[in-house]
């Protein structure tokens, strides 16, 4: 075999990141691509907010400033990376059975409503950090079986799980409404001063620990090292593992696959589980970690936004990465901008969707290109 | 003037050259036909006539007139017509509405072109009910319905890519007449085959390709069979074993000059071991009811003993699939049993299958055998992952080894075990599958379904090697397949296969093909041990 | 339930299920092509936009419908020739656009609209006939109706009629079982494909203009509220037919029109289980409780003739 087709294939295999210090031209379109097209849609972006008579300095000023104009807006950007890439990461892994889970809304929301519950009622007692674990593993048991509710459906009876991952988050954000309105559930207590639908604030010993408590500045905990721990994994089991290869497997081509002794059918639900599963124990990370306490919108679009990070990244960790990054400084600086400068943070939403359809229309050419 | 002239038409596939300068002409009314094993280029070569590829180099010309068709519409336009060897028939949809498609008006008008088709029958004799549905239809009904398609533009030159592939013999019979009668109305047709004794029968002149290049057309009066096939194999064959025979469709055919051509070898001493007595495979009472009710296989009881091949004869659809999918443990019979060296099997997983020694080779090698994306030696190790766990993760040198051993083993030819498995050729392609059943532990038995389809000699001779020297070793072998004469020539003794019962059981020699096939038809039923 | 009440029930079942009906047809066809679009929701929240943008300029909810399909015609272009010709991940295309779609009229409606939210604009009158109301039981249902739902019924009919009587209907069904073979037979598969689009983002304009301009009279960020998944969904519980379809179109709007009518009659059902009812409806029918049908073959597959 060629040098350079060795080093072809190492590239595929690692996803983004070729062997150092060697690029190739399909390589350096695969970073470029999404670079040039986050560039265009910012740049059109910026026009946008131009034509609102905004000044362009005020709007990028509190833009910048809110993704990383403080120690505290940066780590508040990375602690939305965090949720994005743990989603994202759930999305590429059961992608790579060629299952496509875009319910990562959905089983973020179970997930933090279960761990909420978990924390507010029993888990605080529990000794040596089992009181922030417990909802933790919890949550992500919940966004699991979400998942996994899919994965049956579409091991047992071949239901696209596209459709069925969509239909059971919008069964899973009225369950969430639910849960906080109701009294009996996880709303709080009616008091004079207030009665809005939401949890009461969850225990000191069920939030997770700050990665820095001394350092006042910094919102980072450790979702951070669970995110980085769960990428590290990921990326080993889908590259280097056996489960990785028999998800390949199943998802070229089941029937060839259950002759070769694959167990297809668990594989499909295991992968839909642990892909729910991540989600999940994001939803779980964005209570226990920032707003620790439940309300009836709190995924706000995270589980969508992880998904499109999972779908640009095709297939790679890194990729990943990179996209929840990027997803979260935007979605930081659009918070600010909206409220220092007033210019609606749709205008991002418009940005990421035009990185979306830019990256996605130009997938042909750089399929083409990968292909000389 | 000659209807279609082609002159020094090329066309590359990425590195791989299938034509290489390609020039001969088709006359009016006239059969031609085109010669050549498989993977010689004459797909390739009607695809360029009928505008599916665009050749690298070269020239077409139509009537006289320049031809470049740059879809099959604009060839349809034109005047050309070809059948596929897969059919372009949507298979939800009625003949009719299949026929309308591309055809007709705005607004649907059925009985239009029931007329049509009606005095298409009178003129053929086709039999074909406009309303039924393409999925339901057998083979031969579907291309029939193909060649109506064809018809219906009124074209001037029919190409029919490999028709008979997928014929009973008597409707190979049919189809060449229909041939025939084409010309007597006008038409050409250009039938592509690897058959010498079809050709025999019914073409006007022959062009033989080998490798993707020329080696010559010959006028069919009075020409040297013997010339013909050293021009299609490429070496002088004086005799052939009884395989070549088969694969290039010398059978009993009757045609005292095609048969005189090759002289065929005594057929080798066939030795059966009698190992322990415990039969390889055995099937008892097995039946198999589908989902829809119909009973696909009924009370079918047959025994492969060690070192023996029975060969399964039968046209497709009279239970092989079925046959195939309980003994490789992916469906469970509805009575009956399967045992493997005297253990139960009959409700197995397919991965306790292979563990207890069965190998199977399917039918569809593209759909099920390989999982075309992978890597070769993902393809040949995926059911032995654990052995190649480090750490719990992937050894991958030490698979591309063990890979490598296996291809350098069996012959698969490629650069390297970690190339995907697509970039293989359909003969290595089925070379590694064997190899990969071949060498599971404990192999007792193998089934291997229509082991050479679309493979070139060189391909199956090397099977049916491998085969038989599995088989030599004390191997039990189950081959179906729907090549009669080479099912006959590699067989130890051949069960046919007829609508899911076994209606007979013969001796595998030449002189019991008559019967076979008339077994295969479902005309007779007999056990003959000669 | 009293017979005000069922006639509201009734009433306001037909209403929801509307916006559903004309989205959901058109998708039916774009599928039975191959194509899906999942942007059906951001198709739908434009033309919603457009509709009411155009109506309270223009004061005439006519042209506002108009534009609106205008406007739904264009996106629809747009997402064709990335599902289509640069065969783009039609799952990608589907949710870049919805959310695109939702940041644009966000946007939009903030800088517009912004100060004069209260503001009702022009829209469809219901048809409300005296002969009408006089129909037993579904009589003064119908009166609550705009002429655009029984547009959207005529759609329905139109629909089936092509698919099953025109040559076009035959080559769009014959597109999305088996491409490869619609293409030997001299069918254009790119062209059909496109035409399939742009009907499906011309009634999903239809459907999003109804939403604003001819049922609720205003508009609000993001108020298709999931409907267009809703129509994608029917269009599998119907079985990518176009009757089976709209009977699907109408059980989810009668499902969602229980929201109003359960409070109404004073039961204690959160309304939380009504707003995900249409939804778990939707899963038992594609869980196969319903029974197994077959979708079109090449659905999402891309289409490119090997050369």
């Amino acid at each position: 075999m060629s040098r350079s087709h060795a080093l072809r294939l190492a590239s595929k295999e690692f996803g983004l990141t070729g062997k150092r210090g060697h690029v190739f031209p399909a390589l350096s379109l695969q970073i470029g691509v999404p670079v040039a097209a986050t560039a265009v849609a910012l740049l059109i972006g910026l026009a946008i907010i131009a034509s609102t008579g905004t000044p362009l300095e005020d709007a990028i000023a509190a833009f910048w400033d809110g993704m990383a104009g403080s120690a505290f807006n940066v780590g508040a950007s990375i602690n939305r990376a965090v949720s994005l890439t743990l989603v994202g990461l759930g999305f590429i892994f059961a992608n790579r059975a060629n299952l496509t889970n875009v319910g990562g809304e959905g089983q973020l929301a179970v997930g933090g409503m279960f761990a909420t519950a978990m924390a507010l009622h029993g888990a605080a007692a529990l000794p040596l950090g089992l009181a922030f674990l417990v909802p933790l593993i919890v949550g992500a048991a919940a966004g699991a079986v979400w998942g996994g509710i899919a994965g049956v459906l579409k091991a047992g009876r071949g239901t696209n799980e596209v459709i069925s991952t969509l239909l059971l988050t919008f069964v899973a954000l009225p369950l969430v409404y639910w849960s906080v309105q109701s009294l009996h559930l996880l709303r709080k207590p009616l008091t004079d001063l207030s009665s809005l639908p939401e949890s009461p604030e969850i225990p000191e010993a069920t939030r997770l620990p700050l990665l820095f408590p001394s350092n006042q500045t910094s919102p980072l905990h450790i979702g951070l090292l669970v995110a980085i721990a769960a990428l590290i994994i990921v990326a080993v089991v889908l590259q280097r593992g056996s489960f990785g290869l028999k998800l390949r497997a199943v998802g070229f081509n089941q029937i060839a696959a259950r002759r070769a002794g694959i167990r297809s059918g668990s594989l499909i639900i295991i992968a839909m589980a642990v892909s729910g599963g991540l989600g999940g124990l994001a939803g779980a990370i964005m209570i226990l970690g920032e707003q620790f306490y439940l309300t009836s919108e709190f995924s706000s679009g995270y589980g969508f936004d992880g998904l499109v990070v999972g779908l640009l990244s095709r297939g790679s960790a890194v990729g990943v990465v990179l996209g929840a990054l990027l997803f979260g400084f935007l979605r930081s600086g659009s918070i600010d901008m909206e409220i220092t400068a007033h210019v609606p943070a749709a205008v991002v939403l418009i940005c990421q969707g035009l990185i979306v359809i830019i990256i996605a229309g130009s997938a042909i050419f750089v399929e083409r290109m990968r292909r000389r | 003037m000659a209807l279609l002239e082609i002159s020094g038409l090329s066309k590359r596939f990425g590195s791989l050259l299938a034509l290489d300068n390609i020039s001969l002409n088709v006359a009016e009314k006239e059969v031609h036909c085109l010669l050549g094993e498989n993977g010689a280029g004459k797909s390739t070569l009607c695809n360029l006539v009928f505008g599916v590829y665009r050749p690298d180099s070269g020239s077409l010309a139509l009537g006289g007139k320049p031809f470049s068709p740059k879809s099959p519409a604009d060839a349809l336009r034109q005047g050309i017509a070809m059948v596929h060897q897969h059919f372009s028939l949507v298979p939800t949809m009625t003949v009719i509405e299949n026929l309308m498609l591309g055809r007709a008006r705005p607004v649907l008008e059925y009985s239009d072109m029931i007329a049509r088709v009606k005095a298409l029958d009178r003129e053929y004799g086709f039999v074909v009910d406009p309303h039924s549905i393409i999925e339901e239809m057998s083979v031969g009904e579907r291309q029939r319905v193909e060649i109506i398609k064809c018809l219906l533009g009124d074209p001037k030159l029919l190409v029919l890519d490999e028709p008979t592939a997928v014929l009973k013999p008597e409707e190979i019979e049919a189809l060449l007449s229909i041939c025939r009668r084409l010309t007597e109305k006008g038409k050409s047709v250009v039938l592509v085959t690897h058959k010498l004794a079809e050709i025999a029968k019914v073409a006007d002149r022959t062009t033989v390709l080998r490798h993707g290049r020329l080696v010559e057309t010959v006028t069919m009066a009075g020409a040297d069979m013997r010339a013909l096939v050293r021009s299609m194999v490429g070496r002088d064959v004086t005799s052939a074993d009884a395989v070549l025979a088969a694969t290039i469709g010398i059978g009993d055919t009757g045609e005292p000059e095609v048969a005189a051509a090759v002289q065929r070898e005594a057929p080798a001493q066939k030795t059966i071991l009698s190992g322990n007595g415990i039969p390889a495979l055995e099937l008892k009472r097995l039946t198999f009811r589908g989902r829809d009710g119909v009973c696909k296989l009924e009370e079918v009881s047959l025994a492969v003993n060690r070192g023996e091949i029975v060969g399964v004869a039968g046209v497709e659809g009279n239970g092989q699939n079925e046959l195939e999918t309980i003994c490789a443990g992916l469906a469970a019979p509805t009575s009956g049993s399967v045992k493997v060296n005297g253990r139960d099997l009959t409700h197995a997983t397919p991965q306790e299958i292979t563990e207890w020694g069965v190998g199977i080779v399917p039918e569809d090698r593209h759909a099920v055998a390989i999982i075309p994306e992978l890597s070769v030696a993902e393809n040949l190790l995926l059911g032995r992952l654990d052995r190649f766990l480090r750490f719990g993760l992937l050894n991958r040198a030490a698979m591309s080894e063990a890979a490598a051993a296996l291809m350098r083993k069996f012959d698969v030819r490629c650069e390297s075990p970690d190339l995907p498995m697509s970039s293989l050729s359909g003969g290595n392609q089925q070379k590694a599958v064997l190899a990969r059943e071949l060498s599971l532990d404990r192999l007792t038995f193998l089934l291997a379904a229509q082991p050479t389809r679309g493979l070139d000699v060189g391909a199956v001779e090397a099977i049916y090697g491998y085969i038989r020297a599995a088989r030599d070793e004390g191997l039990g072998v189950l081959l179906i397949s729907s090549e009669l004469d080479e099912l006959i020539a590699v067989s130890d003794r051949v069960v046919v296969l007829y609508r899911g019962r076994i209606v007979g059981e013969m001796a595998a020699n030449q002189g019991n093909r008559e019967p076979i096939g008339a077994m295969m038809s479902g005309h007779a039923s007999g056990h003959m041990h000669v | 339930m009293t017979e005000a009440q069922l006639a509201f029930f009734l009433g306001s079942g037909l209403r929801l299920a509307t916006p559903i009906i004309f989205a959901g047809t058109g998708e039916m066809l774009s599928e039975r092509a191959g194509v899906l679009n999942l942007s059906l929701d951001g198709m739908m929240l434009i033309a919603a936009f457009t509709a009411a943008l155009t109506s309270w300029a223009t004061g005439s909810p006519a042209i506002g419908l108009l534009v609106a399909i205008a406007v739904s015609l264009a996106v629809a272009y747009v997402q064709a020739v990335l599902s289509v010709t640069l065969q783009a991940n039609q799952l990608v295309v589907g949710i870049g656009f919805n959310i695109l779609a939702l940041g644009a009229t966000t946007f939009l409606y903030r800088e517009i609209f912004g100060p004069l939210s209260r503001d009702t604009i022009p829209g469809f009158a219901q048809l409300n006939f005296p002969w009408l109301a006089a129909i037993p039981v579904i009589g003064p249902a119908l009166t609550q109706q705009t002429a655009l739902a029984y547009v959207g019924l005529l759609l329905v009919a139109v629909t089936w009629l092509t698919l099953n009587f025109t040559s076009f209907g035959l080559s769009v069904r014959a597109v999305g079982e088996d491409p490869r073979a619609a293409d030997e037979a001299g069918i254009n598969v790119i062209k059909v494909r496109y035409l399939a689009v742009l009907y499906a983002g011309a009634l999903a304009g239809l459907g999003g203009a109804f939403m604003s301009v001819g049922d609720s009279n205003t508009f609000t960020e993001g108020m298709t509220r999931g409907a267009g998944y809703l129509a994608i969904t029917a269009v599998i519980f119907g079985g990518w037919d176009p009757w089976r379809t709209l009977a699907a179109c109408l059980l989810f709007g009668f499902a969602t029109a229980l929201q109003f009518l359960i409070p109404a009659m004073n039961l204690d059902i959160p309304v939380s289980l009504l707003l995900m009812l249409p939804y778990v409806l939707a899963l038992l029918a594609i869980a196969g409780v319903a029974g197994r049908s077959r979708q079109p073959a090449a659905l999402t597959l891309p289409f490119e003739r090997a050369s």
